[in-house]
């Protein structure tokens, strides 16, 4: 029997396509269609214009911030201080707005800034200092938390300001279907982050940082200047995330979001490596979703949150597995 | 003097007592050296006689702690490779320094992209294919695609991308550290096609081999360092094999 395994040459086609990047996102597509395909037969509420919404409500806060943090992950870099900042740019909007006048830019304005200098801190003392990205971001969670409790006295910011709650309440009405401003904010956020990837010199730089470094810097790329930038473009997608999130739930709450395990767990999921050097944003937006479908599926099947988490944590592992198993197809 | 220069002209670069210390540790003493436009040199010695530790001054990434470059007749401080980049030096590093999640055009353009819209900085990627495929042509270097990821390919391959990169930058002085010694016979002949060719453009090339066949084949001059100082330069065509070797152990002929 010493015939070679004989393929055909769709299933060599089919394996060849999975082993790259792209492969990976036809992969979720293809496992988020069939959960749909489930849940769209197990319950009748599911497959409806409306709990399609709810859905993308309920992922755009995540699905903001993993936008953002897509590009740092993509270099390689890792920032633990997501959850953190969206809670200090929801505090520092409603307090904009409760005590001065400079209105809903204002608001914005700042939540950004904070997020901004977050971002530059982080990225300057693991870019110029060296230190560990996990445990600078892990200290700046702290720091900031400490900061944004004791900067509100521990006490949500209750924002009334109709024109900013609609950054997080309202609709965009398009035919049958009411698409929710926060959903609207993180497909605007994905579109304008995948243009950068993918057409600009600059998105070129974060694939080539993120996979050797040291080449970039002998081919006269400020690597840490790049490096620092996308630390600072992921606090500030944190604190628009933020700013979202102050929207929807009508206060700058300090102690609310604790989610940055969540974003970077969607970010793993849509083919990001850890270790840097590839990943697509196209695999980050279906991640999400995919993630988004399963708890509300699971929601409206009745299954508890607690199991929720369990399948969260589940879906991750296998994902990875077969990322590790194609290699050896 | 203990180099012999090689003809007239000014040289391309210059080392005068070029020195570096680690703590306690001279690893490189006094190095004056010359290197012209359109010649060979290699530098040969045994294992940390300071060879590596001199090209990485030539290269920026070391900075000397005694003596100076001089390039073109002028004094230089390399402060980062970039700067010695932008001095017309280009180093190829034993590790090659690929962006291996890149494909070949992207690591040739790899820091100088082209781009349209000074705001945006668009990539011209079929452009940059067009050139790519035209440069890999031009040199003879054998790459089917430019679309194809460095991961994906042999040692030779990478070896001529890295050099067609350089090559593309403009660089007046080549510095490859090691080129063969990843390489099988028939990569190791199209390299040194490849280096003569870069000679025969007027490009200056410093090689530091171990492989005396390599370097007998294709250098003008051959200097040897032994325990960090620049002991000898010879012609290539008025010395042997047995005399570098005698020199590189003993430190005499």
């Amino acid at each position: 029997m010493n015939q070679p395994v004989t393929q055909t040459p769709a299933l060599t086609g089919l394996v060849r396509l999975l082993r790259t990047r792209e492969g990976v996102v036809v992969l979720l597509l293809v496992t988020l269609l069939l959960l749909i395909g489930i849940f769209s037969a197990a319950s009748p509420y599911f497959f409806d214009v409306r709990n399609g919404m709810n859905i993308g409500r309920a992922v755009s806060i995540i699905g903001i911030a993993s936008a953002f943090t897509t590009l740092l992950m993509i270099a390689g870099g890792l920032d633990l201080s997501i959850g953190a900042v969206m809670n200090a740019a929801g505090v520092v909007a409603a307090m904009v707005l409760a005590q001065t006048n400079f209105g809903v830019p204002g608001a914005i304005a700042a939540a950004v800034l904070v997020g901004a200098a977050v971002g530059w801190i982080n990225g300057v003392f693991i870019a110029k200092i060296g230190i560990n990205p996990l445990i600078m971001t892990i200290a700046m969670q702290f720091i900031l938390k400490g900061v944004t409790l004791g900067f509100s006295a521990s006490a949500s910011k209750v924002i009334v300001d109709p024109a900013f709650l609609a950054i997080g309440q309202g609709y965009l009405h398009l035919g049958v279907a009411a698409v929710p401003m926060p959903l609207l904010w993180m497909l605007l956020s994905m579109l304008a982050l995948w243009f950068v990837l993918r057409f600009t010199q600059f998105g070129k730089w974060i694939y080539a940082v993120g996979g050797q470094p040291s080449a970039c810097r002998r081919a006269g790329i400020d690597v840490d200047r790049v490096i620092i930038r996308l630390y600072t473009l992921s606090a500030v997608g944190a604190a628009l995330a933020g700013v979202v999130l102050a929207g929807i739930q009508g206060a700058g709450i300090p102690y609310g979001a604790g989610n940055e395990l969540s974003v970077i767990a969607a970010v793993i999921l849509g083919g990001v490596s850890l270790s840097g050097g590839v990943g697509l944003m196209e695999g980050t937006l279906v991640a999400v979703l995919l993630v988004g479908v399963l708890k509300n599926g699971m929601t409206l099947l009745g299954i508890s949150s607690v199991f929720q988490m369990v399948a969260e944590g589940l879906v991750l592992v296998v994902a990875l597995t077969l990322d590790r198993l194609k290699g050896r197809l | 003097m203990t180099h012999m220069d090689i003809g007239a002209g000014v040289p391309f670069i210059d080392t005068r007592d070029l020195g570096k210390r680690y703590g306690g540790l001279h690893a490189v003493r006094d190095v004056s050296l010359s290197i012209y436009a359109g010649e060979v040199m290699a530098i040969v010695g045994d294992n940390g006689a300071g060879k590596s530790t001199f090209i990485k001054m030539l290269a920026g990434d070391h900075a000397p702690t005694s003596g100076e470059i001089i390039v073109d007749g002028r004094k230089v401080e390399f402060k980062h490779p970039r700067d010695a980049k932008a001095a017309g030096i280009a180093t190829i590093y034993q590790d090659l320094a690929l962006c291996e999640n890149l494909n070949v055009t992207d690591n040739i353009f790899l820091g100088n992209e082209l781009t349209k819209n000074p705001l945006l900085r668009l990539l011209q990627s079929r452009k940059m294919h067009d050139e790519a495929r035209a440069l890999l042509d031009e040199l003879g270097i054998g790459i089917p695609s430019t679309r194809e990821l460095v991961v994906n390919m042999s040692g030779g391959q990478r070896q001529a991308t890295t050099l067609a990169r350089v090559a593309k930058a403009g660089a007046r002085l080549l510095i490859l550290d090691e080129p063969s010694a990843a390489l099988g016979v028939r990569e190791t002949r199209a390299l040194l096609d490849l280096i003569l060719r870069f000679r025969g453009q007027g490009k200056a090339i410093l090689i530091i081999s171990h492989e005396m066949r390599d370097v007998f084949e294709i250098t003008d001059r051959i200097a040897v360092f032994k325990r960090g100082a620049l002991i000898a330069v010879r012609r290539t065509k008025e010395t042997t094999p047995d005399e570098i070797v005698s020199l590189i152990i003993k430190g005499n002929s």
